[in-house]
């Protein structure tokens, strides 16, 4: 950092002029044969570059240390069993050898857990960046060798990467693979996953190719065992019982011989499918046609949802006219079609008004009792037929309606009130213009007619109208539901007499409940899950108290959780998950299963340790990728460009290349020669030569 | 000078709520049983007639159908509640003075909610004669109302075929256009939504042929005006009747008719959904 620099105070070309001159003089001295003609220009010569004012530039240089990268991989999987110490031990040893080592800087960089897995080449990309390449000696890596980033992987370094492999060579895994899940599944049909099992690394040779027993549960059901090969890709149907989330949980029983395996973390997956219903196929059947025939069409068309089968009888059998048949437009009940042959395809038939007139024979009202017993839904809206002779309280499916007439018909304006079942009722409660609470006044129009029934003790009566008298009455009849509501009045409301009311949300709901819409349930717990393993438990019940859930952890701990009320029916509490997994909560005999984070955490997907990923890295750099299984290596420093590693007397050895980088902190500046010397060179030069022309002293060639 | 400071004051007054009093118990039975209404236009003998044309069509419906109406009432636009009704006929005359502002806006609703109006300008016999006649009358009553734009009811309207099948509908007069809603009005926005609202019912019906004179029976059951000329006569106060039972049963179950088409294909679809074997039980 020294050096020679020019600082002339006249421009160049003057300069240059000045040691011509002094050239030509001394040309000229030597053709007149002057003795001193050298000396003579070499003082002009002298004179130009005192001119040229040569200096002296000293620079002040730093040596600096090397810097090391020693990457330190804590992710989960990192924790598997005996891992944890190797990483300590190797960790303590390499920082020991690298701290003996003169001018050599740790930079520790520690990889945590990452919703994405082990990113250890985006921290390996952050640590180069973060400090000077040409300081950089080394860096080493404990680690799994597991990155879910490979291709943040840098290509290069600027200094040996050595790669240290956590984990024993006798390691091996059987694990559980989720090819594909669907997110979605139609109720009643099965829902396919495609699943395998997967053995990684060593496997113990009594287990290679031996099935492994898989056991699958979906919830509220029975556990199925499957035996399944390794590797054999399996495509599981699963049903789909009922909407919204189904979660199905598949389990891997540990291997029965061998060595064990790494983890049984990876052994279990929780699928959740959301279950959709098909289309609704609702039979309407209409016994007369009357004001509130059309709000039914219009509730049940308005839903692109439903395929509407409706049949009116517009015309009794003891009625005849004498028109020819060519001129009317009816059409035959194809009764033995419906309520025979398809009746199970229906997922709700409404009797609206409808008045038993021998249309149906007493075997296709059974159909309908067993239909609704093995799981099918009745809505029965009732007129004043009801109180006649010609009541369907009268049929068979008199059995199952859940309140029976007393024969008397109110012909009284009333208001429909919510009972205190019915402002807990998910059908009633929070009705627009329905009372906040109990007792308060609806601001409904009313309606204009009843029929005055008697519930059946194990009904739920959820309206009345004024002064108790049950109104509309809901029950469950075997696997079924049946809903009673006993005026045809509601289209009042729709007309908005007297300011009207919620006549479509309340004969939606009435229908969706009696189709076991999960919405609409009375006694539900619910969860809905935040981004950040977050939970609002909700439970929905008919009762006044609800006690705390039970939170059973994927690792069988159980957690209690106090459930405060929101609204009548309405308790919730807030639950923060510790950590992913498959949870159950419990209240009573209702569970839910539910999968928090990932199906199977990304960790845990390959556990044995591989040096893949890191490999290309270690090769392009001169590098090593070694087992922590065969010793932790001597740590040592090698020249750039000759090889990091190799085999010594103490066992493998990876090295450092110092790269001693240097810093430059100051610059001075010192001119070659003080002027006075300058003065005293040309004055001594111009005055030898004079005294030598002169004679005075005798030139050395004499 | 008192008197009509209490005029005043009952003007003043905020109309009783009837929620507080009861509804009117003529219109609560209406309600009930489904009766069919008239405006009265204040023309005592034109009101008669539509008492009993009404009554003619509701012994009528009585006789052949499922439909069992009460006695006909007669509503006074100006005062009664027509939101406990759901068919409305109404006949239009000369003298008759349009209804209030506050009327309108209950028809309107009505109409909005589901509610069907006829409107009878009772001119079929010199309709085709160019006249103002009727139609006049008809503007000046029915303009304020929200009704859609109209047309001449198409062949395959569900009126055609909604208990009778019939290619006419004749009242006393006969070969006059009857006018529904549009079909054409659900492509863009329908002016008043009452397709999509109603099942596609249409909120009014407009024609010229004097049902009610047609249908109207007296005290003892007898036709009480002439139709045409002998049997043909006869056979036209049948259609007229016919009609009339088509129009109540289009007012009472809306479109059901024209479903009924796409019934065997449903059922089919469920078949075939659900993987029966054999389709053929359906002609």
């Amino acid at each position: 950092m020294t050096g020679l620099r020019f600082d002339p105070s006249l421009p160049w070309p003057v300069v240059a002029v000045i040691a011509a001159l002094a050239l030509l003089a001394a040309a000229w001295a030597l053709w007149r044969g002057l003795p001193g003609w050298s000396l003579r220009g070499l003082a002009g010569l002298a004179a130009a570059a005192a001119l040229a004012a040569p200096v002296l530039e000293r620079g002040v240089r730093h040596g600096l240390s090397d810097i090391v990268i020693l990457l330190d991989d804590r992710s989960a999987s990192q924790s598997l069993p005996g891992r944890d110490a190797q990483t300590d031990a190797a960790m303590d040893q390499i920082t020991g050898q690298l701290a003996a080592l003169a001018g050599v800087e740790l930079r520790r960089v520690t990889v945590a857990d990452d919703p994405d897995g082990t990113l250890i080449g985006t921290a390996l990309t952050r640590a180069l960046a973060a400090e000077p390449e040409a300081r950089v000696a080394g860096i080493v890596a404990v680690t799994d060798g597991q990155a879910h980033d490979a291709a943040m992987v840098p290509a290069n370094a600027p200094a040996p990467v050595h790669v240290l492999l956590t984990g024993q060579p006798t390691d091996w895994d059987r694990r559980l693979v989720i090819d594909e899940a669907p997110a979605f599944g139609l109720i009643d049909t099965p829902a396919v996953i495609r699943l395998r099992i997967e053995d990684q690394g060593a496997v113990p040779p009594e287990m290679v190719g031996r099935p492994a027993t898989l056991r699958v549960r979906v919830e509220g059901e029975d556990e199925q065992v499957i035996a399944l090969p390794p590797g054999i890709p399996l495509d599981l149907p699963v049903s789909i019982t009922h909407a919204g989330q189904n979660v199905v949980s598949i389990r891997l029983d540990p291997p029965e011989a061998g060595a064990p395996q790494l983890t049984e973390q990876n052994d279990a997956a929780a699928v959740q499918i959301e279950g959709v219903r098909d289309r609704l196929r609702v039979l309407l059947v209409s016994g007369e046609p009357h004001a509130g025939e059309r709000t039914w069409r219009n509730l049940l068309k308005s839903d692109a949802n439903v395929d509407l089968i409706h049949f009116t009888i517009l015309r009794p059998p003891d009625k005849m006219d004498g028109v020819p048949v060519d001129e009317v437009a009816l059409i035959a009940f194809p009764t033995q079609e419906l309520f025979e042959q398809r009746i199970n395809d229906f997922d709700l038939i409404i009797f609206d008004r409808y008045r038993v007139r021998g249309i149906l024979p007493r075997d296709y009202f059974d159909n309908i009792r067993r239909y609704v017993q093995e799981g099918g839904a009745l809505l029965v809206s009732a007129g004043p037929e009801m109180a006649s002779v010609e009541s369907l309280n009268l049929s068979p499916i008199g059995d199952i309606l859940p309140a029976r007439p007393t024969g008397r018909v109110v012909q009284e304006a009333f208001t429909p009130q919510l009972t205190a079942d019915g402002h807990r009722h998910p059908v009633t409660s929070g009705l627009p213009g329905a009372p906040a609470e109990q007792g308060g006044e609806p601001g409904w129009g009313r309606w204009l007619q009843r029929q005055d029934i008697i519930p059946d003790p194990d009904a739920q009566v959820v309206m009345t109208a004024e002064g108790d008298a049950p109104l509309l009455v809901l029950d469950r009849e075997g696997e079924g539901r049946v809903a009673l509501l006993a005026s045809d009045q509601v289209w009042l409301w729709g007309r908005g007499f007297e300011g009207g009311g919620p006549q479509l949300e309340l004969l939606r709901r009435i229908a969706h409940w009696s189709m076991k819409e999960p919405e609409l349930e009375e006694e539900a717990l619910l969860a809905q899950t935040g981004r950040d393993l977050s939970v609002t438990v909700t439970r929905r019940t008919m009762q006044d108290e609800a006690g705390p859930v039970t939170v059973t952890a994927p690792d069988g701990s159980t957690a209690e959780l106090p459930l405060e009320p929101q609204e009548p029916g309405r308790f919730t509490g807030h639950w923060q998950a510790p950590a992913p997994g498959l949870y159950t909560l419990q209240h009573g005999d209702l569970t839910r299963l539910m999968a928090l984070g990932p199906a199977a955490p990304r960790e845990f997907e390959q556990t044995v340790a591989s040096g893949e990923a890191l490999a290309p890295l270690a090769e392009a750099t001169g590098g090593a990728v070694l087992h922590l299984s065969d010793g932790v290596p001597d740590v040592r420093t090698a020249r750039p460009g000759r090889s990091a590693h190799g085999w010594g007397v103490g066992g493998e050895w990876i090295a450092i290349t110092p790269r001693e980088a240097a810093q430059v902190s100051g610059l001075s500046r010192r001119p070659l020669l003080p002027d006075w010397a300058w003065l005293a060179l040309i004055a001594g030069l111009a005055l030898a030569g004079w005294l030598l022309e002169g004679g005075r002293i005798r030139s050395w060639k004499r | 000078m008192i008197r009509l400071g209490l005029l005043l004051l009952a003007l003043l007054m905020p109309p009783p709520v009837a929620a507080q009093e009861g509804p009117d118990p003529r219109l609560a039975a209406a309600a009930r049983q489904v009766a069919l209404a008239y405006v009265l236009t204040g023309d005592a003998e034109v009101d008669e007639t539509s008492r009993q044309g009404l009554d003619g069509l509701s012994l009528g419906l009585t006789m052949r159908t499922t439909v069992e109406p009460g006695a006909p009432v007669g509503i006074d636009l100006d005062r009664d509640d027509v939101s406990m009704l759901t068919f409305l006929y109404w006949p239009v005359t000369a003298a008759q003075p349009a209804p209030s502002p506050s009327a309108y806006v209950r028809l309107n609703h009505f109409l909005r909610s589901g509610g069907m109006i006829l409107f009878d300008t009772r001119d079929g016999d010199i309709a085709g004669a160019g006249t103002p006649g009727g139609r006049a009358d008809l503007q000046r009553l029915a303009a304020p109302l929200d009704i859609p734009p109209l047309e001449p009811v198409p062949e395959d309207h569900v009126l055609t075929r909604s208990f009778y099948l019939l290619q006419d509908f004749p009242g006393r007069w006969r070969g006059n256009p009857l006018w529904a809603e549009a079909a054409t009005s659900t492509e863009g926005l329908p002016v008043a939504g009452f397709r999509r609202l109603n099942d596609g019912v249409s909120p009014v019906l407009i024609g010229a042929n004097d049902w009610a004179e047609a249908w109207a029976i007296d005290d003892r059951g007898l036709p009480t005006h002439q139709v045409g000329s002998g049997l043909d006569g006869e056979h036209q106060r049948e259609l007229a009747l016919r009609f009339g039972i088509n129009l109540v049963m289009y007012v009472l179950t809306g479109n059901y008719k024209s479903d009924q088409v796409h019934v065997p294909a449903l059922l089919d679809r469920l078949g075939r959904d659900r993987g029966y074997p054999g389709l053929g039980e359906w002609p």
